[in-house]
């Protein structure tokens, strides 16, 4: 562009689809060189114009040309080769406000897995342990059970007094687990064996009567949740006094060719599992078979669906985070977010925001995307000193990371949206 | 007398009434007309012409005649032919004075010479008697005449020739006669006049009884009338009688008959018979029709209406009954497909039209001129450097300086040292400093004559002239194009760009890693007596054993279904089970339950020479504990491990072993063997073929390849390096890559030859360590420069294509400690990650 940018003039208009922050439709001429902030005072004075009622001043977001905006708009619009001549329709949003650091939950040991339901926050430690928190930073419980390193741990159920979580671990097994709440008593159910090496990852179905492991033995497992001993066979029952009852698996997909990095449970009878094969796989449970299969062209150390968007994204050795829609027929790989500076170890979506998700990586950084923002992130939640090896996002208010600082981190996202 | 005479006779006689009136008038006007005797003989006739316009028979005879002279004019071969057949005329000639004379003969009133005319006019009828008396005597003509038309024709052609160029002399005689007695002459016309009717009436007699005329034929046949030369007669007629010969006629006669006789110039003699005939108005034009060419019938009409019977128009009622061949309406294939071949011909220049050919012809007789001032033959467009095909511009001289100015600068100038120096190399003037002296002028007029001009010149010409002068061919290869073509790295991926992950942990330097076959764990010996077992994924440490002595070398067995790694340690080697909690429970229960019990001891047989330098024994319960199962003890330090493929063999080579440098223990008998008697030389390391039984052992410039079931040597590589420091194998067994401490990878193709296929300069420092990568096609090459490369390094199934080696990327190690840098690289067994051992205590995976 010959002209220097800061003299072009553009027209805007401003759209949003959040009824309530809705100002008039009437273009409006801005300099090119404003950025988001300017952008934000703007659209700020135009809602207190609309409607004097409107006094308290909202953080926004502003989207042009389905790309957030942050630079200068004139460098965004350079940078997406469109025109400035035109009317610009600028779609602004309310900007996910920046999470605040909580607690910082010690543990004796590299943090290896992290879940969260209510306020319970349980976490799989490489020394064997598994640990209970609340959100308030108590630390309730430390389970020994496992004799190897804690990779997965998943909530099932609560049930009043009656918490039941899966943990799953490198010594070949997944553990099923009750605990009283009000007691603080632990009880080791079931111990599942039918991995020939260390399980990897675990995952609960929706209904909590089922969970699946993913194995170094490259094959996935699935297990009934359910306490009592029906569904076991007799013959094969295999009880040890101190861990319980025994279990084998109701069924084993067997397919990858590596080692099963994640798996998770798209529906009642579908599995998504992300292996180092450098495969995705969509499971049909019932019949065992393979539904889809998506090949990237790296190994995949972790996966998750979203519900809300129906897409996938993956965390790679390569630093990027992948963005995958299986629907689509010719180029799989919809979008790749690049900010990480080495090895992603972990990814989530958020479970009320379907363009928002959390990525963690060996650069000891965490990392909130939004999707329509490729190449920046949102929000970088420092804090770790060391390599990041899980996130989860399954509270939607709660950000928690576990790390190889043998610390938990849990940052706060305040719910500016009550609506969505 | 046939018909045509009759005819002929018949006209002659009314014409000649009016002719002689013609000669009368004639030789008046001639009278006045001799006067001029300069006038030619064209004027004469000419004035005949004008007289004689009347006359219908002038003017047919002027037709006549002007047909002759046009012939004669035309045609020199009528000419010809009158020479040819001059003995002809002659013998006619002959026989007309022979005639006459016999007409004398017969005649004994015959009168004087002079009365020629009359005496014609006398003798014609006789002779018609004569001709009825002695038929025999001249009657071939007719007969004669049909066999041959030509003949024919040229006589007649050259009778009438005669006649013409006899008469004009006639004329100019009768004109000189008439002088003398015009009146006789009148008289004795008066005279014919009045002889002729009985003439007429003899021949119109005769006309009617030919039949006797036309039977007196020759029968002499075809021979030359010569023969009949000596006789009185010419042949013989069809009853046998003789032909009398007709009397020959000298030219004289002929003269005279020429003169006098009007008909004479369409008379001829039939050789065969001897007889004169006259031919008639309708002969002579049949004769020149003839000769004109055209058909001989006049009432045959060249130019009748055509009737095109087969046209394009149906008729309706077809002139035949069968309906048109197909072939008449389809064009000819034969006919279509020679055309063709000639326009292709044609069109090719292969074939020239006629036109073409002659225009050729033409300009090939044309003169050619050589353009001998133009630009030099054959090369028309370098105009203008005629002879000097690449000029070469004469060198420059240098432009004078400062000290060639006629008042240089005071520095230039010669000072007395200088001056001095100057004269005393008088005797080597070319050793001076400069060619001539400077010298300083008030003004440029001042300075006189530089007198060595001309000879300086000369040189200078002469130099030019004598000097070789060429062109330089400068070869234009830029760098790049010797620079064989690779592929981008870009389509080569994947392969290890960055470094991801760093195993920290060790207190001292690692000098062997390896992977589990997995991939999930790594292993490494270090300095600081311990062996340490990683996760590969978290880099986190989880098993760390302590061997009391600095582990040298570390290598995980390759059988899938054992969970033992043997690390050398010192003089030990040791088998290690890495335990519960690394890899699977139940393969680490296998493994130990197999090593748990030793076999039987008839089993384990070694020779004395082996067991001198090699002791194996059981894992007490401390180091059970610590996961030892197995303790070998060897004579010498350990050097380098390697695992055989299956995992029940394992290749160690001990430093200063000399002949037993190299062992093969077998983990299943727990025994030894020594496979080599004589020291081979100064050993690296021995390495496993992958699949066939074949030992790579590498000395210290050479590696050998032994046959293990053979027992014998199979090859011997000759690396070209001073120090071999390690060897890997390529996954397939074909290919074998060599690293050297002086700089060198050298990548043998075991297929091609046993010198290397290719040696990679790629490092700046020793090359410590090499790998290739189990399934992609990697390798790479680390050592004490600050770069670990990674290279592509392809093998073709197809055996006449070479490996492609590609280096792909520079990884960027750790800092050096002191000398070391990187001292061992392994690949991940699945992934396309790279593991190094770096000098600064830790593990660093790229990936």
């Amino acid at each position: 562009m010959a002209v220097e940018p800061t003299e072009v003039q553009l027209q805007v208009r401003f759209v949003t689809k959040q009824e309530q922050y809705a100002v008039s439709d009437s273009p409006y001429a801005i300099q090119s060189n404003v950025q988001s902030s300017d952008l934000n005072t703007l659209v700020n004075a135009l809602r207190k114009e609309t409607k004097s009622s409107f006094q308290k001043s909202v953080e926004f977001d502003f989207l042009v040309c389905g790309e957030l905006l942050c630079t200068t708009i004139a460098e965004h619009l350079q940078e997406k080769g469109v025109s400035t001549e035109d009317t610009l329709e600028i779609e602004y949003l309310e900007r996910f406000p920046a999470p605040t650091p909580q607690e910082c939950l010690m543990h004796d040991d590299w943090v290896s897995a992290v879940h969260t339901h209510g306020n319970w926050i349980l976490s799989g430690s490489y020394d064997n342990s598994i640990h209970i928190w609340n959100t308030k930073g108590q630390h309730k419980l430390a389970i020994p059970g496992h004799t190897s390193p804690v990779k997965g741990v998943s909530w099932v159920s609560h049930n009043g007094d009656q918490a039941v979580f899966a943990s799953g671990s490198h010594d070949q097994s997944a553990m099923l687990w009750v605990w009283n709440v009000t007691r603080n008593s632990v009880d080791c159910v079931l111990t599942c064996r039918g991995h020939d090496k260390g399980v990897e990852c675990l995952a609960v179905a929706a209904d909590g009567t089922r969970f699946a492991t993913g194995s170094w033995d490259n094959n996935i497992c699935i297990w009934s949740t359910s306490l009592t001993d029906e569904d076991n066979v007799p013959a094969k029952k295999r009880s040890k006094p101190e861990q319980g009852n025994s279990r084998e698996p109701m069924s084993t997909l067997k397919g990858h060719r590596e080692a099963v990095s994640a798996v998770q449970w798209i529906d009642y009878n579908t599995i998504l599992s992300s292996s180092w094969d450098h495969l995705l796989k969509l499971w049909d449970c019932e019949l065992g078979g393979i539904k889809q299969e998506i090949a990237g062209n790296k190994a995949f150390f972790d996966a998750d669906w979203s519900p809300l968007n129906n897409s996938m994204i993956t965390a790679s050795a390569d630093r990027h985070v992948r963005l995958y829609d299986p629907r689509s027929t010719e180029s799989i790989v919809k979008t790749t977010f690049t900010s990480h500076t080495g090895w992603v170890q972990s990814v989530r979506w958020s479970k009320t925001r379907d363009t928002l998700f959390l990525s963690a990586g060996y650069d000891g950084q965490v990392k909130l995307w939004e999707t329509r923002s490729p190449r920046t992130p949102l929000y970088d939640l420092t804090g770790h000193e060391d390599k990041v090896l899980c996130c989860d996002w399954s509270n939607p208010s709660l950000l928690i990371s576990g790390s190889c600082d043998n610390t938990v981190r849990i940052f706060k996202a305040k719910h500016a949206i009550e609506s969505v | 007398m046939p018909p045509y005479k009759t005819g002929l006779l018949k006209r002659k006689l009314s014409d000649e009434s009016k002719e002689i009136e013609d000669n009368n008038s004639k030789s008046d006007e001639d009278v006045g007309l001799i006067r001029g005797e300069l006038d030619a003989e064209n004027d004469s006739t000419d004035s005949e012409h004008d007289d004689d316009d009347n006359a219908a028979s002038d003017t047919e005879r002027d037709e006549i005649l002007f047909h002759d002279n046009a012939d004669s004019l035309l045609s020199d071969e009528a000419n010809e032919s009158l020479a040819e057949s001059s003995d002809l005329t002659d013998s006619e000639g002959d026989d007309e004075s022979e005639d006459a004379e016999s007409s004398d003969d017969e005649d004994g009133d015959s009168n004087s010479d002079e009365d020629k005319p009359e005496k014609v006019k006398e003798t014609k009828p006789t002779t018609k008697a004569e001709s009825e008396d002695s038929g025999a005597e001249s009657g071939t003509g007719p007969t004669l005449s049909g066999s041959s038309d030509g003949s024919k024709k040229k006589k007649e052609r050259k009778v009438i020739k005669k006649k013409e160029f006899k008469q004009k002399p006639t004329k100019t005689k009768a004109v000189q006669k008439s002088n003398d007695s015009i009146d006789a002459l009148a008289n004795k016309i008066k005279e014919t006049n009045v002889t002729i009717q009985p003439v007429q009436e003899k021949d119109e007699y005769e006309s009617g009884d030919t039949s006797d005329e036309e039977e007196r034929v020759n029968t002499a046949g075809a021979v030359p009338s010569w023969w009949y030369d000596e006789y009185e007669h010419v042949g013989y007629d069809v009853e046998g009688r003789r032909i009398a010969r007709p009397p020959r006629r000298d030219r004289i006669d002929e003269f005279l008959r020429k003169c006098e006789d009007p008909e004479f110039w369409r008379t001829v003699r039939d050789p065969g018979t001897g007889q004169d005939i006259i031919l008639s108005k309708q002969d002579l034009e049949l004769i020149a029709r003839i000769r004109e060419g055209r058909v001989p019938n006049p009432e045959h009409d060249e130019y009748q209406p055509w009737v095109e019977w087969f046209s394009r128009e149906v008729l309706a009622t077809p002139l035949r009954a069968f309906p048109e061949h197909k072939r008449s309406f389809l064009p000819s294939r034969e006919e279509q497909r020679h055309v063709s071949r000639i326009v292709h011909a044609l069109k090719m220049g292969w074939m020239k039209t006629r036109k073409q050919i002659a225009e050729e012809r033409k300009k090939n007789k044309e003169h050619k001129f050589y353009d001998l001032w133009g630009s030099s033959a054959g090369v028309g467009e370098g105009e203008g450097t005629r002879g000097v095909q690449r000029h070469v511009p004469a060198p420059r001289r240098a432009p004078p300086g400062h000290a060639e100015s006629y008042n240089p600068p005071p520095e230039y100038l010669l000072d007395a040292k200088e001056m001095k120096e100057w004269n005393k190399l008088q005797q080597t003037p070319w050793k001076r400093k400069y060619t001539f002296l400077p010298q300083r002028h008030g003004a440029l007029r001042e300075v006189a004559a530089y007198e060595r001009f001309t000879r300086e010149r000369f040189l200078r010409c002469l130099d030019l002239y004598l000097a070789p002068r060429a062109i330089k061919m400068r070869l234009t290869i830029s760098p790049e194009d010797l620079v064989p073509k690779l592929p981008s790295p870009r389509d080569l991926q994947p392969f290890p760009t960055t470094e991801v992950l760093k195993f920290t942990g060790h207190t001292d330097l690692v000098r062997s890693i390896d992977f589990d076959p997995s991939g999930q764990y790594v292993v490494s010996g270090s300095d600081d007596g311990t062996v340490k077992i990683w996760e590969t994924s978290s880099g986190r440490c989880l098993r760390t054993l302590a061997l009391g002595c600095a582990v040298s070398r570390v290598a995980w067995t390759p059988a899938a279904g054992l969970s033992l790694l043997a690390a050398a340690a010192g003089t030990r080697l040791l088998l290690l089970n890495p335990g519960a909690g690394v890899g699977a429970h139940r393969v680490a229960q296998r493994t130990d339950d197999l090593l748990a019990d030793p076999p039987p001891a008839r089993d384990v047989v070694m020779d004395e020479r082996t067991a001198a330098c090699v002791q194996w024994e059981a894992a007490d319960a401390a180091q059970w504990a610590r996961g030892v199962r197995v303790v070998v003890t060897h004579f010498k330090p350990l050097l380098h491990l390697s695992w055989h493929a299956r995992g029940d063999y394992l290749a160690a080579t001990v430093e200063d072993g000399g002949a037993r440098g190299v062992l093969v223990h077998q983990l299943s008998r727990r025994r030894s063997q020594l496979p080599f008697r004589r020291a081979p030389g100064r050993l690296q390391c021995a390495v496993f073929h992958p699949h066939r039984p074949l030992l790579f052992v590498a000395t210290q410039r050479v590696v050998r390849v032994y046959d293990l079931v053979k027992q014998e040597l199979v090859r011997k590589l000759l690396a070209g390096a001073q120090w071999i420091s390690s060897l890997a194998l390529h996954p397939a067994g074909d290919n074998l890559l060599v690293a050297s401490y002086d700089r060198k990878c050298m990548w043998f193709d075991l297929e091609l030859s046993s010198k290397p296929y290719q040696t990679l300069r790629l490092h700046g420092g020793a090359v410590r360590a090499v790998a290739f990568h189990p399934r992609y096609p990697l390798f790479a090459s680390a050592g004490d420069d600050r770069y670990i490369v990674v290279s592509h390094g392809m093998v073709y199934n197809d055996l006449l294509q070479n490996p492609l080696l590609v280096p792909l990327k520079q990884l960027r190690a750790p800092e050096p400690r002191g000398e070391l840098c990187v001292l061992d690289v392994r690949f991940h067994p699945a992934q396309p990650w790279l593991l190094a051992a770096a000098a600064d205590h830790s593990l660093r995976l790229y990936a």
